[in-house]
């Protein structure tokens, strides 16, 4: 696949050349760079749909450049394509340029746009490599790759301190995930021969190896940290003190859901017990996420854990087998969480950077634009009937009440509670935060005078939010696949696009996992989730009234309030360990260092090696006598070695 | 010896294949010829001469390779001597090699008062030299070829005639190179004495010519005198890589010798010891690796360690570069072990003398370009603030060291790397330990010159008044000299994120 190859390392190199281009020329000058940025994005966009439609819409396309080879050993820059990575670079290809776009609007005023779009360009460079990466040594330098440009963006406000701590506890916590991560590479590669991400499942497909629950352990610590799941959650929420483009692309839409996609790549090579395990944490996940949403004030951080209990019930598709339909739910979350971030980024924009829920209020008749899209996507996170979310998350919960009923195990029931639970907590905190912050009266003069933003910001709105959350599902309902709108839809798309989104979402995913719920004839589990979802949004309507100026919770039942607030007191553990056990053990070690290792070996050693080298300068004496008798005893020593 | 035979020696004459050298020579000449014309040692005049000309030169042969590049191996002149797609690649790197030396010796002239024709007449001169060297598949074409290039060594490293400390190098170097040439040549008598002996089984017609004399070696490898004989051969080569303990007069002629000419003698020269190294231990003395082997492994370890040793605790900067040069000469001494069983071990050889090349050059471009008037006693503490001073400058010396260091992305990280994977997939473990620590040591002291001219480093108020006088500041650069100093550091990195060049040398 020539054509194909060239392709992918072209889509690869725009961004990067974009980065380069930023840094070097426009550093000082944002209009420039933001527009360098911007016109890479859409470059991306439209490289990404000509790959998809390039390709036929069925099976796996690989291409591998040779990059280093010596002797037998080689080292390949590979590409493989098939379903998941079509719909992930649909995503990152799509949604990457409307908030590409979004920024320009929301960092008009900000005094490093040359920074920060660089940044971005980085960003979209690493991302397409995790999208496109075919072997565990590739994808792992994305890997990096994202972590390190998530940390620069994080820490675009550099000079505040929560924003320069936030990024240190990112890249720390993503770090622990990550030794994991590497340990598992070294582990298969070892075991398979091979890190080819194809190959290593064909030899587990073909009966060759066994799966090794050690290496999908492993090689699930990278998951963990970068989708901040079960126990490595804690720093998601301190990365939304970047910009909040970054958050909607990096922190919401793209990069944590690169956690999921390694997940599904790799799906071939877990162990039962390793699906189990993915199951559980992010079953336990979507409810406990959805616990702490309700205890923040702060609109990004309560979307912040949103995005984990809807990355949870990602890995509980996972975990119930369906890969596809976790690659499917991460698309529809792509849509409608990027559409919440953006929309909360507008809000934030018009209130000049107040980010109190409750010091907001009223402003859907301000904003009608941002209002509506927020007010869909709301719908759509809930899974409310025939919106984008509806088509993925509702499947997941039926799904494991499905494989429950065909007696495929008990651990399902628990999943089909906890996902319930989950679906219950989002309408909960997704009314929370709709009534607080666009119904009733400005709780702030800032909220009194916000006005809707340009239409840099809200044109992405209207894409994401009033059309793609909407309906980005609908290529699923029966009746509605392939023939859109009566064929209407269909002709305007090219067949392959079709294909892709039927093959992408359809048959892989969706189908399968819809079968197993339609198999157990329980009628009444989606009227169940509508009731749980239609129950959360009129309690929390009466609860917390209409535009509060505080949190009827938090007046009433402080202690409550706190409990959720302080989520799960993981914080205040791993300060604990740092603090008291990590810093004890450390301080050890620094003994150790100073004085083994500083005192005795690295000094001892420098002082070796620098007598020596005095001792030998000295025999430089200079004199042509001397050096002319060095000569003969070289040849000596030669002799010495030709004699024996 | 009958007339078929005349006729086709006659037929393998194909002059056409020596062109570069002639041109060379012709254009060495040309220069001549320009100085008795016009008298007025015109030194722009000589220097466009002498630099288009190589330009032109390297603009040829690349257009003669628009019909493919050489390969495979054509013995000319009835086995004088051999072109492989080896030597072709080893012209290049000479004739670039040459081109920088004649570029850094403008700058070093504009500014003494000394004869000027010669100094380009000779560069072209020990170049052509050079590059028959590599091509030499006898014994009298090696030593001849070796000569001319000794020769010319001779005097460019007493060139200035006005320092002591370049005639004293010169001198040395002139004792040194004639005992080093003695014997050499001593063994090559021994040789083509017992090798032609008729007395010994399997006696050769024509011993000094490569491929007959290893017939003889590899019939005879335990005869005292072929051992006496290829030992006093592989110390006269050695003498020229500069390995231990051949190694003495390196610091001294280095920093007595004017920088371009330390360029010269680091680079090229260096490089033609290495190939020619390689060809013998891999040509006539295949038969001998019992104990070439041993030897060449135990001398690339004392190498590396003595120059790297040695180099610590300098604080002349053309001493650190001659001492670091001979651990560079350890490395490559490791690769040529290696290449005697591991076949691409070669093209990773001659990729490792080009990333050297270019970051030699660069270091030596900036020694060159800041020493206009003192130029053997340059100290570290000259280097200070550099980055302020002259941020170029300061960029490129950064970019060379850290390419010498071997520091990642750049060409001298790949180079290292390639002749690492060659070392360890040849079985060199104890050597290749070795050269890890040589690489740790060589940090220190690189980037101990690069911490003096990029960080600002606290000096205590006392010290301020004692420190040594700055050298005074270069005047501003020409367009060409950003050029070389650009062009160098840029290649460096383009060797070292490229893979299809390194691919491409592979393959040699």
């Amino acid at each position: 696949m020539e054509g194909l190859s060239t392709l992918a390392t072209v889509l690869l190199l725009v961004p990067l050349a974009s980065a380069a281009v930023i840094t070097l020329f426009f550093r000082r000058s944002g209009k420039a760079a933001e527009w360098v940025s911007v016109v890479a994005a859409g470059i991306i966009m439209v490289l990404a749909f000509v790959l998809i439609f390039a390709w036929s819409g069925s099976g796996s396309l690989t291409a591998s450049i040779p990059w280093l080879v010596l002797g037998d050993f080689r080292i390949e820059m590979g590409f493989l394509f098939n379903a998941e990575a079509a719909t992930m670079l649909a995503v990152v290809g799509f949604i990457g340029f409307f908030i590409h776009l979004f920024s320009i609007g929301y960092m008009d005023d900000d005094p490093a746009q040359g920074r920060f779009f660089a940044g971005l360009s980085i960003f979209m460079f690493s991302m397409l490599g995790i999208v496109l990466a075919d072997n565990l040594f590739m994808l792992f330098i994305f890997w990096e790759l994202v972590g390190f440009s998530s940390y620069m963006l994080i820490a675009h406000y550099w000079d505040k301190d929560f924003a320069s701590a936030a990024s240190k506890k990112a890249f720390v916590v993503n770090r622990v995930g990550d030794f994991g991560f590497l340990i598992g590479i070294v582990w298969a590669y070892h075991y398979f021969g091979t890190a080819n991400i194809s190959e290593m499942s064909a030899l587990v497909a073909s009966g060759e190896k066994d799966v090794v629950t050690g290496i999908g352990l492993l090689l699930m610590c990278g998951f963990v940290g970068k989708s901040a799941q079960l126990p490595l959650q804690v720093w998601l929420t301190d990365a939304m003190a970047g910009p909040t483009p970054v958050s909607a692309l990096i922190h919401a839409a793209t990069m944590v859901a690169a956690g999921i996609y390694f997940m599904v790549r790799i799906f071939g090579i877990l162990s039962p017990f390793t699906l189990d395990w993915i199951l559980w944490s992010g079953a336990i996940m979507t409810t406990f996420a959805g616990i702490c949403a309700l205890g923040q004030d702060d609109i990004k951080k309560s979307l912040a854990y949103s995005t984990l209990a809807h990355l949870g019930y990602m890995a509980t598709a996972i975990g119930l087998g369906f890969p596809g339909l976790a690659i499917m739910h991460m698309a529809m979350h792509a849509c409608f969480k990027a559409t919440l971030f953006l929309c909360s980024g507008s809000v934030i924009h018009a209130c000049h950077h107040e980010q109190n829920m409750f010091k907001m209020g009223g402003l859907l008749r301000r904003m009608p634009i941002t209002g509506i899209a927020f007010l869909i996507a709301s719908l759509s996170i809930s899974a409310v009937p025939f919106t984008a979310g509806y088509y993925s998350k509702d499947t997941i919960i039926a799904s494991a009440w499905g494989l429950f009923a065909n007696g495929s195990g008990g651990e399902y029931l628990g999943a089909y509670i906890l996902t319930v639970l989950g679906a219950l907590f989002t309408a909960l905190y997704m009314g929370r935060m709709f009534f607080v912050v666009f119904l009733g009266k400005p709780n702030s003069e800032k909220a009194a005078k916000a006005r809707e933003s340009s239409v840099w910001m809200t044109l992405p709105l209207i894409v994401l939010g009033w059309v793609l959350s909407l309906g980005a599902g609908w290529f699923v309902q029966p009746g509605l696949d392939g023939s859109w709108l009566g064929g209407a839809m269909t002709s305007l798309l090219p067949t392959h696009a079709v294909e892709f989104m039927v093959q992408g979402f359809g048959n892989d995913g969706w189908k399968a996992a819809h079968a197993v719920y339609e198999a157990s004839g329980a009628g009444w589990v989606e009227w169940l989730n509508l009731a749980c979802v239609l129950a959360g949004f009129a309690f929390t309507f009466f609860y917390y009234g209409r535009g509060p100026s505080a949190d009827r919770l938090e007046v009433n039942h402080p202690a409550v309030f706190q409990a959720v607030e302080r989520h799960g007191w993981f914080d205040d553990l791993y300060d604990w360990y740092v603090a008291k056990v990590q810093q004890r053990f450390a301080d050890i070690l620094g003994f150790l260092d100073i004085f083994l290792i500083a005192g005795l070996l690295v000094r001892g050693a420098a002082g070796v090696a620098g007598l020596t080298g005095t001792l030998l300068r000295s025999l430089q004496v200079g004199s042509v006598h001397s050096y002319v008798y060095w000569f003969l005893i070289g040849i000596v020593f030669f002799w010495i070695f030709a004699a024996t | 010896m009958n007339l078929e035979a005349f006729q086709k020696i006659a037929a393998s004459n194909l002059w056409g294949n020596l062109l570069p050298e002639i041109y060379l020579v012709a254009l060495c000449l040309l220069l001549l010829v320009f100085e008795m014309v016009f008298r007025r040692q015109d030194l722009l005049l000589l220097f466009r001469v002498a630099l288009w000309g190589q330009v032109l030169l390297l603009v040829l042969m690349g257009l003669s390779y628009f019909g493919g590049f050489p390969s495979g191996r054509e013995e000319l002149f009835g086995g004088l001597l051999v072109q492989t797609p080896l030597t072709e690649t080893m012209r290049l790197f000479f004739l670039f090699g040459s081109l920088l030396v004649s570029y850094l010796g403008t700058r070093f002239l504009r500014a003494r008062n000394l004869a000027r024709t010669e100094f380009f007449a000779i560069t072209l001169l020990v170049t052509a030299a050079l590059m028959l060297l590599v091509q030499s598949n006898q014994f009298v074409l090696l030593f001849v070829a070796l000569e001319t290039v000794t020769v010319g060594f001779y005097v460019l490293v007493a060139y200035a005639r006005t320092s002591g400390y370049s005639l004293e190098a010169g001198l040395k170097y002139l004792i040194m190179g004639a005992l080093s040439s003695g014997l050499l040549l001593f063994g090559i008598v021994l040789l083509y004495g017992v090798a032609g002996s008729p007395d010994l089984a399997g006696a050769v017609g024509d011993p000094l010519h490569f491929p007959s004399l290893a017939q003889f070696i590899a019939a005879h490898p335990d005869n005292t005198l072929v051992l006496a004989g290829s030992l006093l051969v592989l110390s006269g080569i050695a003498f020229k890589v500069g390995a231990v303990p051949f190694q003495i007069w390196i610091p001294d002629v280095y920093q007595g010798a004017p920088t371009p000419v330390s360029a010269f003698l680091a680079v090229s020269s260096k490089a033609a010891g290495i190939i020619v190294l390689l060809t013998l231990v891999t040509g006539p003395f295949a038969a001998l690796s019992g104990w070439t082997i041993p030897l060449i492994s135990t001398v690339a370890v004392l190498t590396i360690l003595y120059g790297n040793l040695t180099a610590l605790p300098q604080r002349n900067v053309k001493r650190i570069m001659g001492l670091s040069g001979i651990a560079h000469a350890g490395y490559l001494l490791m690769g040529v072990v290696a290449a005697m069983t591991v076949d691409w071990a070669v093209g990773a050889i001659v990729f490792y003398l080009f990333t050297y090349l270019l970051a030699s050059f660069g270091v030596f471009g900036v020694m060159a370009l800041l020493s206009e008037g003192q130029d053997a006693d340059q100290e570290l503490d000259h280097y200070e603030d550099l980055a302020k001073r002259q941020p170029l400058l300061a960029a490129a010396l950064t970019v060379g060291l850290a390419s010498l260091a071997g520091i990642p992305p750049l060409g001298g990280f790949i180079g290292k790397l390639v002749l690492f994977i060659a070392a360890f997939q040849a079985g060199l473990y104890t050597l290749l330990a070795f050269s890890v620590v040589g690489v740790v040591l060589s940090i220190y002291y690189y980037f101990g010159w690069v911490r003096e001219a990029v960080f600002r480093v606290w000096r205590s108020a006392e010290g301020a008044g004692s420190a040594t006088p700055a050298l005074p500041e270069p005047r501003s650069l020409t367009g060409l000299d950003r050029t070389a100093l650009v062009g160098l550091s840029v290649l460096t990195l383009i060797l070292g994120v490229a893979p299809f060049v390194l691919t491409w040398f592979l393959q040699l």
